[in-house]
């Protein structure tokens, strides 16, 4: 009974912010709700609206592209900045201190940074590349044309999203033993070989949960798209989280927002279990 | 240091735990936050004197009334999210500032005004129709109409002056006019993209041809037309002679910086980027004018942006509310920030309308006519919910920026009209 106890403050905590939240918003994705008025049951009219819509199915396809280039981005960029953090350096504790910057520093305020960076009048981007002789003036429009806009949010995601990546990675990689590697050189093992044949195979079970962690965190970006494009250029940079915020907050039509918000919980649901399988497996 | 005994601890926590108690099951605040106070949610005006103005306002108003007043602005392209939470939540402020449909998207959560408003109306000369529409709905007043913003056209004379010309009168002759101006380095610029202005100019342009978003019943999407084929290639034109791509990437700051930068040549706009220019001291300001939003086949029509003053009806000040929005309007105080303005505030009451900041600048001279061109959102249909949902999906800019992008001009209004039959279908059920 005691230990019953002990758990009700985080099953109390579960409820009234995980599972209250959830409930209504299957509750608002099932009915006729705008806001400040709640409207009837209308079953699944909602998710056929919205994938009528033609914005809405060019959302599953940026949120599909943008999540995929920018997780392979992160996974083989991390991994390659938690080998290099790895070796013993100088000033190993402040370079590794200072990677986790771009995690750290709230969103917003550094996506507004890049936000600047890209503007099409004064892009610092363009400037450089242009002086140093890398573009003919005046350079690509980054915000304002579909396929360097989606480039454009890619990068700044991979950017705040590597650190995660990096120092994670790291952490399992200080947890191989060394004689795996002294056994391996003994073999003959190039560092190439070595990386291959010990460092990934061990690496595997982190990674699986890193991707897993940051499939979920990509899949459901706001901020970055928020402030560098709004959704734009004609909705080609639209995730599902600024779409549902577009519809049902700025639209009023909450039962539609609720509906594109929950459209990935049951593709998401699988990828847990079927990651979370594999690494109980592991 | 003391010691807390363990008794000790149980106590003081008991009684606090007793006290947070009673507090929750009296469900009024402690005594000493009982002061009555009067909340209002406005946003960062683009002229921030005028902010000042009307804090500076709400203070006196608060020593005449014993009411403490309390202004809170946000950016304005937050306000959407942050009245959708309230109206949600039944808890906030008790003011907002509306902007086009809001008193009818939230037409069933705003309290009536009209009392306020035949008061206004008949001490000040009558409301100018456009703005009255705006806030006016089926139900009765759910807002009273603030200020409007008059969009004329901003334009760097020394680029026209070089080029051998005035100013474009019409929608083609900005095209004719802007082709010669891209080549001597000093495009035009209209935003085509997700901002607040890329909206006002794609109604205004749609109007002035003749086109429409809604037949008048507002129950019918009307915007796949010839006439709408015939602005949709003048936009295409217009991109490519006249503009640069960076329009497509535009937010509302953007044309602001391009006319101050010295490049841009004309852009469609409320007066800031001239006002900034004067505050900043920038030698540009002299090079700066304003005229008329252009004419087209149709004649000039304009969509300027309509504020308004709410009071949600959860709100436990609605009369305090009324009797501040009231004081706000008394001449002296209105006066005062329309100056703080810099004559961007426009009075939507004709009396009101007549003060000597216009008439004293050449370059605002032309400014309150433009309220002969003014409609609501949606026309020639009533405003409605479904027409913000047409501003906020930003189906009219997108619509272009397709077509501009190489969708043919026949698919992107097909697209359109999709979209609007979306934004009316939603329609308010309100009861």
């Amino acid at each position: 009974m005691f230990g019953y106890g002990l758990i009700l403050p985080a099953l109390v905590l579960l409820t009234c912010l995980v599972a209250y939240p959830f409930g209504m918003a299957i509750y608002f994705s099932l009915s006729d709700y705008w806001v400040g008025s709640p409207g009837p049951f209308v079953g699944l009219t909602n998710f056929r609206e919205i994938l009528g819509n033609d914005v809405f199915r060019q959302t599953v396809q940026n949120s599909f592209l943008f999540t995929g280039v920018a997780l392979t981005l992160k996974t083989a960029l991390g991994v390659w900045l938690a080998v290099l953090l790895a070796r013993d350096v100088r000033f190993k504790r402040v370079l590794r201190g200072a990677v986790l910057l771009p995690w750290v520093i709230p969103t917003a305020l550094s996506t507004l940074g890049w936000w600047w960076m890209f503007d099409s009048l004064y892009s610092v981007v363009n400037w450089t590349a242009i002086h140093l002789g890398l573009m003919s003036a005046p350079g690509p429009n980054w915000l304002g044309q579909s396929n360097y806009a989606m480039a454009a949010v890619i990068v700044v995601n991979t950017w705040r999203g590597l650190p995660f990546f990096a120092i994670t990675v790291l952490a399992g990689l200080m947890s191989i033993p060394r004689e795996f590697y002294e056994a391996a050189e003994v073999d003959g093992a190039t560092s190439r070989q070595r990386f291959w044949h010990v460092t990934l195979p061990l690496l595997k079970p982190v990674l699986a949960v890193v991707i897993l962690f940051s499939t979920i965190f990509t899949f459901s970006d706001f901020n970055i798209v928020q402030v560098l494009t709004r959704g734009g250029p004609v909705n080609t940079t639209h995730l599902f989280a600024t779409l549902a915020y577009q519809i049902g907050l700025q639209g009023g039509n909450l039962g539609q927002g609720a509906a594109i918000s929950l459209f990935l919980f049951p593709m998401l649901a699988l990828v847990v279990f079927l990651q979370l399988r594999y690494i109980r497996k592991e | 240091m003391k010691r807390t005994t363990r008794r000790q601890f149980l106590q003081t926590s008991g009684a606090a735990t007793a006290g947070a108690a009673t507090w929750l099951a009296l469900g009024k605040a402690p005594a000493y936050a009982q002061k009555r106070e009067l909340t209002f949610l406005s946003w960062n005006h683009f002229v921030p004197a005028s902010d000042d103005e009307l804090r500076k306002q709400a203070e006196a108003f608060s020593k005449a009334s014993g009411v403490s007043v309390r202004v809170d602005t946000i950016a304005h392209l937050q306000l959407m999210a942050k009245f959708a939470a309230e109206a949600q939540s039944q808890s906030g402020h008790d003011m907002i500032r509306t902007h086009d449909a809001i008193p009818f998207l939230f037409e069933s959560q705003l309290a009536d005004v009209g009392d306020v408003v035949d008061k206004l109306g008949k001490q000040h000369g009558g409301w100018y129709p456009f703005a009255a529409e705006a806030c006016q709905t089926k139900s009765g007043w759910r807002a009273v109409p603030w200020f409007w913003i008059s969009f004329p056209a901003t334009y760097n004379m020394a680029h026209f002056k070089k080029a051998g010309f005035e100013h474009p009168k019409s929608w083609d002759e900005l095209l004719k006019q802007g082709k010669v101006l891209k080549k001597q380095g000093n495009p035009v610029g209209i935003a085509i993209s997700h901002c607040g202005d890329a909206n006002t100019t794609a109604w205004s342009v749609l109007w002035s041809y003749g086109a429409k978003v809604f037949e008048a019943d507002g129950k019918t999407p009307a915007i796949n037309s010839d006439k709408t084929a015939q602005v949709i290639e003048w936009w295409k034109e217009l991109f490519k002679d006249a503009m640069e791509p960076e329009v497509l990437s535009w937010d509302d700051a953007s044309n602001n910086r391009f006319i101050l930068s010295g490049k841009g040549s004309w852009i469609h706009n409320p007066i800031s980027p001239y006002n900034a220019a004067l505050k900043e001291k920038m030698p540009i300001a002299d090079d700066i004018n304003h005229h008329t939003s252009p004419a087209g086949p149709a004649g000039i029509h304009s969509a300027v942006p309509i504020l308004g003053l709410g009071i949600w009806k959860f709100s436990k000040n609605v009369d305090v509310a009324k009797e501040f929005i009231q004081f706000l309007f008394r001449k002296e105080n209105y006066d005062a920030w329309v100056v703080a303005s810099n004559a961007f505030n426009h009075p939507p009451l004709r009396h009101l309308a007549d003060h000597p900041i216009w008439a004293r600048n050449p370059k605002f001279a032309m400014l309150p006519k433009e309220a002969e061109y003014a409609h609501p959102r949606g026309w020639p249909a009533k405003p409605s919910d479904a027409a913000q949902r047409v501003d906020e999906a930003f189906v009219l800019p997108d619509m272009t920026a397709k077509a501009v992008n190489g969708m043919p001009t026949k698919r992107a209004m097909e697209w359109a009209q999709d979209q609007v039959a979306r934004a009316i279908k939603g329609q308010l059920k309100v009861g």
